[in-house]
């Protein structure tokens, strides 16, 4: 018997859409897809369940009593989508009408699949030669969306090369409505004018499809040593659906006279470039809003030319859907120098605050903070707080003298690091910690990245760059007001060094480690800009030390250099803003446990680093791990596990042959639930793989 | 232990499916199965070769220390160690020519891959030794990519 309850259904906005997906599901169930005896074949229509972003599902076939129970229903591989393998498959798909749409493999190839079988039944590829080799996002991305009138049905994505496809779900081929023959090239009309087959600019998010309007985000080459300053301008656009013609526009980095201009420093805001939208967005159709989180102007790690506040960089913007106008901000990081972007969807949530029900929004961050605000209004729920931070030593870098800080709830990683952070399974390990920290600058959550030098090569942060949490963004229970979100603990050095090689960069300074040359990053494969891709003449490395690590490597004797745990999922309670659980997610790594300086040593299991996005159902937590262990039988692989969401206590795990690459999802279809998870990594390539309980499908 | 329960199986197997070859053959896969990356499968020589065609070719994305960046998982450390537990080089090898570089894969050498290789098992901490990498998956799908030093 499905868990959906009656108060579920109405409660709030966020079961509401569900509500509404069911309606339209079940309007549309087609012949000889009768639902089962007991329980209505239900949808997945958005990456994450919903435009809401919260990766919850009501159903309860499969709970805590048969977890274990689960088989492997069927799996696709994608090895035969596009010219060569792929190992990072990122998807969640969508369910709609018992088929499964996505894009998978290396060419970012766009299928749809039988949600019961895992059968192909179609498949549109657009093969973009250079322009796809050139774009900062390479491989499948996260997917596609969906769009119905509740007759017209359309499946939209983003080539690897930027151009939005627009599909008919039926039978994959192009809308001859839509843009020229079903396409529209996302590097014309762009407010900028950039080459169509070199310029930096791509996008691995799917689009938000909100009433009849496709929202596509934009994003850039990695900016530890950005080639330019004056990159592609990440402005955010919203198209017809019906006709692919633009609508809007918002311009991430603001023009002179537009608001927020004011925030830059010296006109930088004219030259800069980046400020993507790479992460997903959220929409409120009763709003009238899409939310969308912002990365950094041009400069991960350095500011030199992005000086000031530089609005829209690390906000949450709100927009008006249907003109792309800006209803409100609000800026987590103030000229960030940890590249912070904001890296998935803020969570939309009705929760209980003092007394009443408060349409809010949670946005999960890089730096393990959830950022709680009214996403009426953009008023944070609990006061944020402006702290003093400290300056660095960078010449010409622009400081922010204070950021903000939630008074609730309480980070849910570990931020910045003392010595007590430091490895301690043995004295002799933190011992060789505390050594090894004496040639970085260590201190808390908002210490400023330093010039790189022989004794000390950088700061240590953390979360470190990758995060915190990244891309795949957190699960949320509209019944008890819960999130949960995964992140892992990695630190990352940040230093800073001087750049004189316009081949390398226009920067002044660049992220690096004194003594190692940087490299340029550059949109991959613009072999064609062939000036950038000079090799350097080789020079000795100083920060290099005699048959031992370079600097840089954050390990002692091989083992992460903070303690346990690597990945941890918290849950954390919206009507209180208060952690309600935290756990360790994901096996103790094999070098951990057979490490000879362990031998002997009882090691709680220490979770795993990854990117994981957590599903939530009506009693569980489900997410794989994120990295592969060696188990009892000497099999290589990584678990699906399920944990009880009121306590966090483990109730079953079932084997994957490779860790989560993108997040799961699942669907009852034809009386049977189904868990669908893309998985891959290391020597495994990509494969989707579906579970359901024993029985008769 | 369980690495070492594993490699007495496989020699186990080795030697049961060897037992209708030469001598001599028998002798030199039994020696294949013990052969892991800790036995010195690389060249300081060869490490120094993949190191400049790194800087070249990989470091843009996976970083000048091989720890990784937003699109690149990291070449070194905890995470690499663990994700490739338990493979081969000629895994590792696969991986790296049929996918790498992004832009341009399948650009690199055989030679130019097991350059890459070695570098990054000596940024790994694994020793160097007399022998280098052969430029080929088949050449080297015996050796074994051990995480932890084995014991003794």
């Amino acid at each position: 018997m499905t868990g959906i309850s009656r108060r579920s259904l109405l409660a709030g906005t966020t079961s509401s859409l569900v509500l509404s997906g069911l309606a339209a599901g079940g309007k549309a169930a087609a012949p000889g897809q009768s639902a089962g005896p007991t329980a209505p074949d239900t949808e997945w229509r958005y990456y994450a369940a919903d435009q809401a972003n919260t990766r919850y599902s009501p159903l309860d076939q499969i709970n805590a009593s048969n977890f274990n129970d689960l088989q492997v229903a069927w799996t696709f591989k994608t090895d035969a989508l596009g010219s060569r393998k792929e190992y990072q498959l990122e998807s969640t798909p969508l369910l709609i009408k018992g088929r499964l749409f996505t894009t998978a493999g290396s060419r970012r190839d766009c299928i749809a699949l039988d949600g019961a079988t895992g059968e192909l039944l179609w498949m549109h590829r657009v093969d973009e030669g250079q322009r796809a080799l050139n774009s900062p996002r390479q491989l499948s991305g996260h997917g596609v969306s969906y769009w119905t009138d509740g007759t017209k049905e359309r499946i939209l994505y983003v080539t690897t090369g930027y151009q939005l496809v627009s599909l008919d779900a039926a039978t994959g081929l192009p809308d001859p409505e839509f843009g020229t023959h079903g396409i529209v090239d996302l590097k014309r009309d762009f407010d900028q004018d950039i080459d169509l087959v070199n310029s930096d600019v791509g996008l691995h998010s799917t689009p938000l499809v909100a009433k009849d309007v496709i929202v596509v985000g934009a994003s850039h080459t990695a900016g530890d040593v950005p080639a330019t300053r004056y990159n592609v301008k990440g402005y955010v656009r919203g198209f017809d659906v019906h006709t692919g013609r633009r609508k809007w526009i918002f311009h991430t980095i603001p023009l002179k006279g537009e608001f927020g201009y004011d925030s830059w420093i010296g006109g930088d805001a004219d030259k800069a470039g980046n400020g993507g939208v790479w992460a997903q967005m959220s929409a409120d159709e009763e709003l009238g809003m899409i939310y969308i989180p912002v990365e950094q102007p041009t400069g991960d790690e350095v500011g030199l030319y992005r000086r000031g506040d530089a609005l829209f960089g690390e906000s949450l913007v709100a927009v008006d859907i249907e003109t792309g106008r800006r209803k409100w901000h609000y800026q987590f990081e103030h000229h960030g120098l940890w590249d912070r972007d904001i890296p998935c969807a803020p969570i939309l949530c009705d929760i209980p605050h003092n007394g009443r029900i408060v349409k809010a929004l949670a946005q999960p961050t890089k730096q393990a903070f959830l950022y709680v605000l009214d996403r009426t209004t953009g008023k944070p729920i609990w006061p944020i707080v402006e702290r003093k931070v400290e300056k660095g030593n960078v010449p010409g870098e622009w400081y922010s003298p204070t950021q903000p800080v939630p008074s609730k709830p309480p980070a849910y990683d570990q931020q910045g690091v003392s010595i007590d952070d430091l490895i301690d399974f043995t004295p002799a390990l933190r011992a060789e910690a505390v050594e090894f920290v004496k040639n970085y600058k260590i201190g808390p959550l908002y210490t400023p990245p330093v010039i790189s030098r022989p004794g000390q090569w950088g700061t240590i942060t953390v979360p470190g760059l990758q995060g915190g949490t990244n891309w795949p963004g957190g699960s949320y229970d509209p019944e008890s007001h819960i999130v949960y979100v995964y992140s892992k603990t990695q630190p990352s050095v940040v230093g800073v060094v001087p750049n004189d090689d316009p081949k390398v960069s226009d920067f002044a300074f660049v992220h690096g480690i004194e003594g190692m040359k940087p490299r340029p990053q550059i949109a991959m494969g613009s072999e064609t800009s062939g000036e950038f891709r000079m090799p350097p003449p080789p020079r000795p490395a100083p920060g290099q030390k005699p048959g031992g690590m370079p600097a840089g490597f954050l390990v002692v004797q091989g083992l992460p250099l903070l303690k346990p745990p690597y990945g941890r999922i918290t849950a954390i309670d919206l009507s209180k803003g208060d952690i309600a659980w935290q756990i360790a997610h994901g096996e103790t790594p094999d070098n951990v446990r057979n490490h000879p300086a362990l031998k002997g040593l009882k090691i709680p299991r220490t979770g795993r680093m990854g990117n994981l996005g957590p599903l939530t159902t009506k009693t569980l937590v489900i997410c794989g791990e994120g990295g592969f262990y060696t188990n009892e039988y000497g099999v290589r692989g990584a678990m699906l596990r399920a944990y009880d969401k009121a306590t966090g206590q483990e109730k079953g795990a079932v084997y994957m042959s490779a860790p989560q690459s993108g997040s799961p999802m699942t669907y009852m279809l034809k009386g049977k639930q189904y868990l669908v998870v893309a998985i891959g990594g290391g020597n495994y390539s990509s494969e989707l793989v579906a579970y359901r309980l024993p029985g008769k499908a | 232990m369980m690495v070492e329960d594993r490699n007495i199986r496989r020699l186990g197997i080795a030697a049961g499916g060897l037992a209708i070859l030469l001598i001599g053959g028998a002798i030199a896969h039994a020696q294949t199965a013990d052969r892991s990356v800790w036995t010195g499968v690389y060249s300081a020589e060869q490490a120094e070769r993949g190191k400049a065609v790194y800087t070249d070719q990989c470091a843009a994305c996976h970083g000048a220390s091989l720890a990784g960046g937003d699109v690149a998982p990291p070449l070194s450390g905890s995470t690499f160690l663990n994700n490739w537990n338990n493979t081969s080089a000629g895994d590792l090898f696969e991986r790296i020519s049929t996918t790498m570089p992004q832009s341009a894969p399948g650009s690199l050498s055989g030679k130019q891959v097991s350059d890459v290789e070695a570098y990054i098992f000596q940024a790994n901490g694994f020793p160097a030794g007399k022998t280098m990498l052969p430029p080929a998956q088949p050449m080297m799908a015996g050796i074994k990519i051990v995480a932890s030093k084995p014991a003794g």
